[in-house]
């Protein structure tokens, strides 16, 4: 069974909300910037990123319930409703029920500035005045829970943490459910935060560009990896439902990088013309990723595109690459960003989309696919 | 779910009482409650609660089964790592699985406090530097790297050479349930043939003083279902079981210890912490459960409660069970005074029970209870044949509002 995409929600370096996005992505913008990050025993370190703007919650979340949200949440909460509202389905009116709407989530640390929080309560407060907000809203599982809590959705909630290829994970687990029929509707998403603490730990594995802003270079392979956050939400829904579908998803997988060739063959390829990948840039990833990007274009004859050129690098980066997928399949195919320029000559003779492999991996061991075709 | 059925053909398990699921199986014989004073790390609330905290030496454990681990790999494992790794071969030899369908099965997992033992221990001595010289030199930056879900699952699937679908579920305390839950429905859409599924979490300082900040900890330990209960105790464990195609198990002539038969999950979409009042979501998970397994209430034996001790948990769990049971004609009880709550584990560990259970034909009593909160449940208070046991069902519920039911039927016998 496939599944549809009726709505997308994204809050990102580029800007709050799908058509933001769409925006920048148009016009090229890279969106890396000169940010502060407060490091270990409260040095300040002025460094490149791609942090996620606050999230446009006018008109879309109560503000009573946006206050007790953390950053993380806020950006998870205000992409689903994003995408509820592109597919004009209110919950609250009942356009579906509450026990059929399904919210999984992929996110690799999780809310990891409230567990900060949380534990510096106690080293300030003591152990017996530990904040007990702070250590509920630390819990991974929370982000997708916060969600539902938020829109009223009693069905499905599932959060995953499979580091590089968490949302592929969520997507995956999502399709599957809706497969089995426990949902008619699941909002599917990713959403990481950045830290001074992840920055600093980003920085310490050489992830990150130490020279000054210019952007990541998904192909140079020189350590131009330059982290960022954010978080986006597909809508996935049954196919042949009211709403208008703006993509298909037909397959998703995860499985170790062992097996990884053998889970590309039990996926339908025929017919992929255009691969979109998880190149950040990083010296760790990039003899993995050029490995796979050259087996699988010699295999589908396909370009090869990584946006993360435009909107950062971070775990959960694949849920913005699978808005950018949605959008290209709507009719546009967007140059990437690399280095702080457009990359016209990887885009040159591509015609529009209308099947796009995603592969994704982590320098850990795992690999994420799926196929999205155009409606 | 229902076609095909999901066999369970091996069991692991690592808590308060010991590691292997013999050790398991002598404590509900013994009624030995593993709870302890905490001493895997310094706080000044270790003397004030009770902890279920796993005394032996992982690695060790390990070695027996598997073989040694250098100090460096052993350096790159957290301690919810080495849980699962130890539970995972125990399920795996059990199962005895042949290699290629070890090589083509996959891993789900589910985990809530993961590597933060390790991650914590990184921000706390940076804490402590920049208190003491003004600044921080942060030193074993990777502990940083566990902190995130995956790498449980991944070091298992590394270990075992396990190629197959990878997940870690993050449910928070029905983690565990639901990775089962899933990971039977992976087989069932025959994307995988074997699933090794469970869940694994270690004690750390985020979960002792989180629980302790939400006043929900009991100092004499837990009491489930008792009108004068004060709460929960935290502890740490693992539980694995390797689930199998019927069509798979039969064909290698494995024996099928239990089925898992049924799946119910479901959001409360109510409160971050506290359930639902009237249990609607726990009710929705065991309902759906049960059709999923094709069952009616009547059909249960026992059920095998989330009873973690706390005022709220208890109370809606019991309103939740007498709804959908209708009457008290199903026995009920915990297992949460026998070696904590083991957070994401805790689903897993219950289902190793379910299936102790269903070959046994046994119940084991309610550790902790004097007094019951109300009439509504039948409470076991002591150990009780159950020669007519077929189907069993385990509530695991989670921060959020995130509920799982599971059901599981009697395998091959003994």
């Amino acid at each position: 069974m496939s599944a549809v995409v009726t709505g997308i929600g994204v809050v990102s370096a580029l800007g709050s909300g799908a058509e933001a996005f769409k925006a920048a992505m148009q016009q090229g913008v890279n969106a890396c910037a000169m940010h502060e990050f407060e490091r270990m025993g409260g040095a300040k370190a002025i460094a490149p990123a791609y942090r996620a703007v606050a999230p446009d919650a006018k008109g879309l979340i109560d503000p009573r319930k946006l206050r007790r949200m953390d950053r993380l949440i806020r950006m998870a909460a205000v992409s689903a409703r994003q995408a509820l509202n592109m597919a004009g389905l209110q919950p609250e009116r009942g356009d579906v029920h509450a026990s059929r709407l399904g919210v999984v989530f992929g996110t690799a640390y999780g809310a990891i500035g409230t567990t900060q929080e949380f534990i510096d309560s106690w080293l300030k407060n003591g152990q017996r005045h530990a904040s007990p907000l702070a250590f509920m809203s630390s819990v991974h599982g929370i982000l997708a829970s916060q969600v539902a809590l938020d829109i009223g959705a009693t069905g499905v909630n599932l959060t995953l943490s499979q580091r590089d290829v968490s949302f592929e994970a969520a997507l995956s687990s999502a399709l599957s459910q809706l497969e089995c029929g426990r949902a008619d509707a699941i909002l599917v998403g990713g959403a990481d935060e950045l830290t001074g603490l992840l920055h600093e730990f980003a920085s310490h594995f050489r992830y990150v560009e130490s020279g000054p802003t210019a952007g990541c270079d998904p192909w140079s392979g020189e350590g131009r990896a330059i982290p960022g956050d954010g978080g986006a939400v597909l809508l996935l829904e049954r196919e042949g439902g009211p709403r208008r579908a703006l993509a298909r998803v037909e397959q998703a997988r995860v499985a170790r990088h062992d097996t990884g060739r053998e889970m590309l063959d039990d996926l339908n390829l025929a017919g992929v013309d255009l691969v979109t990948s998880c190149r950040g840039g990083s010296r760790r990833a990039f003899t993995l990723e050029n490995g796979r990007s050259r087996v699988l274009a010699k295999r589908l004859a396909a370009p090869e595109l990584s946006h993360r050129g435009n909107f950062g690098n971070f775990p959960t980066a694949g849920a913005l690459q699978a808005v950018v997928n949605v959008l290209m399949l709507q009719g546009q195919v967007f140059a990437p960003m690399a280095a702080g320029r457009q990359r016209q000559d990887l885009v040159a003779g591509c015609r529009l989309p209308r099947r796009i492999l995603h592969d994704a991996a982590s320098v850990t061991g795992l690999h994420g696919a799926y196929v999205l075709s155009a409606v | 779910m229902p076609s095909p059925r999901i066999a369970i053909t091996g069991l692991g398990f690592v808590g308060a009482v010991g590691a292997h699921v013999s050790a398991l199986e002598a404590a509900l014989d013994q009624e030995r409650s593993g709870l302890g004073d905490l001493t895997l790390f310094d706080s000044e609330l270790s003397r004030e609660y009770p902890v279920g905290q796993y005394r032996g030496d992982l690695r060790a454990d390990f070695a027996r089964l598997v073989r040694p681990l250098s100090a460096r790999e052993a350096g790159r494992l957290s301690r919810s790592d080495l849980l699962a790794l130890v539970a995972a071969a125990e399920a795996l030899q059990m199962a005895a699985l042949p290699d290629m369908a070890r090589r083509n099965a996959g891993v789900y997992l589910g985990q809530s406090v993961c590597g933060t033992l390790s991650s914590e221990s990184y921000y706390l001595d940076c804490a402590a530097q920049a208190a003491s010289h003004g600044r921080a030199s942060p030193s074993h930056l990777d502990r940083l790297f566990v902190h995130d879900g995956a790498n449980s699952g991944d070091a298992i699937a590394r270990e075992f050479s396990m190629g197959g679908p990878m997940a870690s579920l993050m449910t928070a305390c029905s983690s565990g349930a639901n990775a089962l839950g899933l990971a039977a429905a992976r087989i069932a859409s025959g994307q995988a043939q074997v699933m090794l599924a469970g869940g694994a979490d270690s004690l750390s300082r985020i979960a002792f003083l989180g629980f302790a900040s939400l006043g929900v900890m009991s100092p004499e330990g837990p009491r489930p279902f008792d009108a004068a209960r004060k709460g929960m105790c935290v502890g740490e464990g693992a539980g694995m079981l390797v689930l199998e195609s019927e069509a798979h198990a039969r064909a290698r002539q494995a024996r099928v210890l239990a089925w898992l038969t049924g799946y119910g999950h479901s959001c409360d979409a109510h409160h971050l912490t506290a359930p639902h009042p009237e249990g609607l979501g726990a009710q929705a998970a065991m309902k759906q459960a049960l059709a999923d397994a094709g069952l009616a209430p009547s059909d249960i034996g026992f059920v095998s409660a989330h009873g973690t001790g706390t005022l709220d948990n208890d109370k809606v769990e019991a309103l939740a069970i007498a709804r959908v049971f209708s009457t008290r004609a199903v026995p009920v009880s915990s297992t949460k005074r026998y070696f904590g709550h083991t957070l994401a584990a805790s689903g897993a560990i219950k289902a190793v029970l379910c299936v102790l259970a269903l070959q046994r034909r046994r119940l084991w009593p309610n550790l902790g209870l004097q007094k019951a909160q109300d009439d509504s449940l039948d409470l076991v208070t002591q150990a009780r044949p159950a020669p007519r046991l077929q189907h069993v069902l385990s509530n695991s519920f989670g921060f959020g509002g995130n509920n799982a039911a599971l059901v599981f039927t009697a395998g091959d016998r003994p």
